[in-house]
């Protein structure tokens, strides 16, 4: 498996480039100026299609984590971590959009708001994964920890959603973009940025897999020849 | 060995290192009372935004003296290499995670009982008239920052900067019981009534983390 992931990045490195081009092009010429917001509103194509991949990423550390502690084969574990450093670039520029959007609309740079909220709390989870990976000593203990504190932060998520439910209320998030009656550019503008970022994605959680396979093979070849 | 005698041996055996040396009661004890007076210097008196704050402030006492307390969980193991002995153990290892989650939620209790009447103290807050909510409250906190905290302190204890590491790992895990416990703290406190429903979330919070932990603990131990 891992290796047909690896391989997929040959196709998907031009799909992506073309997809993103296309996203972008649609970004600035198809899609409309928004009445009330104006040209600030186009940051939300980029800020909404970063949702699906950040979360895509998350549930690849928990499945990954899981698979490597049923299993024990370094592939799944690979996998999880992949899954988590894209995943966290994706959530940071979740995180960073929405702000820079905020300002002139709502006024602020931060609100404390159910999703937004929510978001930071996964994106603090995940570093802390990555610091756990990081700061583990050997890489066997590295790999079992990591898996572990994966599936106990996704077993988190639910509580940590109605936590944040029940002490900032409700969001103030538009419900669902697509069912407010869109004009069909900005909808499919919307879908190429979805489309596009999916395939970034993939594109980035395939090279990190073969970066962290070299690694593996490289320190490997270093134990078993330690003169060269 | 059966698996609860196991937990028990290990439940006596905390108990007993912290009885004896108190360093870890003592420090956590100083530190409550500590962070305690210098909100009580440091806040208007008698402000209603006071009196809507403090159910959380409390708590964020808590949760940092139990940091205190929970980062030195597995500290006598890791010094003395007696971890092996424990992954040794002839039964479960999440008997292992029971005996230690229990004698770190004693500890807690300890600590909440302490910075109840510092707060009675220093802050005036009468806890009597929801005596019972209180209880049950502090009971189910408790057990959930027990449970996790446990899990995770094994889990930093061999690692390069598990001061640091602990929170980091800790803190987003624990913000469902921090703002459930809370908000029930400031509902009891005000005399309201508690919503069934946050009960129940704070209670299936802590059989969720006490469950998971029991099974994992064994890839923990392991390694």
């Amino acid at each position: 498996m891992e290796e047909r992931i690896i391989r997929s990045a040959r196709v998907l490195a031009p799909l992506s480039v073309v997809a993103v081009l296309v996203w972008l092009g649609m970004v600035v010429f198809v899609a409309p100026p928004e009445r009330v917001q104006g040209v600030v509103q186009k940051i939300l194509y980029v800020h909404v299609p970063c949702v699906l991949p950040a979360y895509l990423g998350f549930i690849l550390t928990a499945l990954g984590g899981l698979g490597f502690l049923l299993t024990r084969r370094e592939q799944w574990d690979r996998l999880a971590h992949s899954g988590a450093e894209v995943g966290v670039v994706f959530c940071s520029l979740i995180l960073l959009t929405g702000p820079i959007w905020a300002k002139p609309v709502w006024g602020h740079w931060w609100v404390w708001d159910l999703r937004l909220t929510s978001t930071l709390v996964l994106w603090f989870m995940y570093v802390a994964y990555l610091f756990l990976r990081a700061f583990v000593i050997g890489s066997d203990p590295a790999r079992t920890l990591a898996s572990v504190y994966g599936i106990v932060g996704t077993a988190a998520i639910p509580f940590v959603y109605y936590a944040v439910d029940l002490a900032r209320g409700s969001t103030l998030h538009p419900s669902n973009p697509a069912r407010e009656g869109l004009p069909g550019s900005m909808a499919a503008t919307w879908i190429a940025g979805t489309l596009a970022l999916l395939l970034v994605f993939a594109y980035l959680v395939a090279r990190r897999l073969e970066i962290a396979r070299l690694e593996a093979e490289a320190l490997e070849h270093a134990v078993r020849e330690p003169g060269i | 060995m059966s698996g609860p005698r196991v937990a028990a041996a290990v439940l006596a055996k905390d108990l007993l290192l912290d009885l004896r040396s108190k360093d870890r009661l003592g420090h956590m004890a100083v530190f409550a009372a500590l962070v305690v007076v210098l909100l009580s210097i440091s806040l208007p008196s008698g402000t209603p935004a006071t009196r809507v704050w403090i159910p959380t402030l409390i708590w964020v006492v808590f949760l940092f003296t139990s940091l205190l307390g929970l980062g030195r969980s597995f500290q006598a193991e890791s010094e003395h290499g007696a971890i092996a002995l424990l992954v040794q153990a002839p039964c479960d290892r999440g008997w292992v995670f029971l005996g230690k989650a229990g004698a770190n939620l004693l500890a807690l209790l300890g600590v909440e009982v302490w910075t109840a009447i510092l707060c009675t103290v220093f802050l005036d807050i009468v806890w009597a008239p929801a005596l019972p909510e209180i209880l049950g409250i502090g009971l189910l906190g408790a057990v959930g920052l027990a449970a996790v905290g446990t899990l995770l302190s094994a889990m930093a204890s061999s690692a390069r900067f598990r001061e640091f590491l602990l929170p980091v790992l800790l803190f987003p895990l624990v913000l469902p019981v921090l703002v459930l416990a809370s908000r029930m703290t400031a509902a009891a406190l005000g005399g309201d009534a508690i919503p069934v429903g946050w009960w129940g979330w704070l209670a299936l919070y802590d059989w969720v983390f006490v469950l998971i932990s029991y099974f994992v603990f064994e890839y923990v131990l392991e390694d």
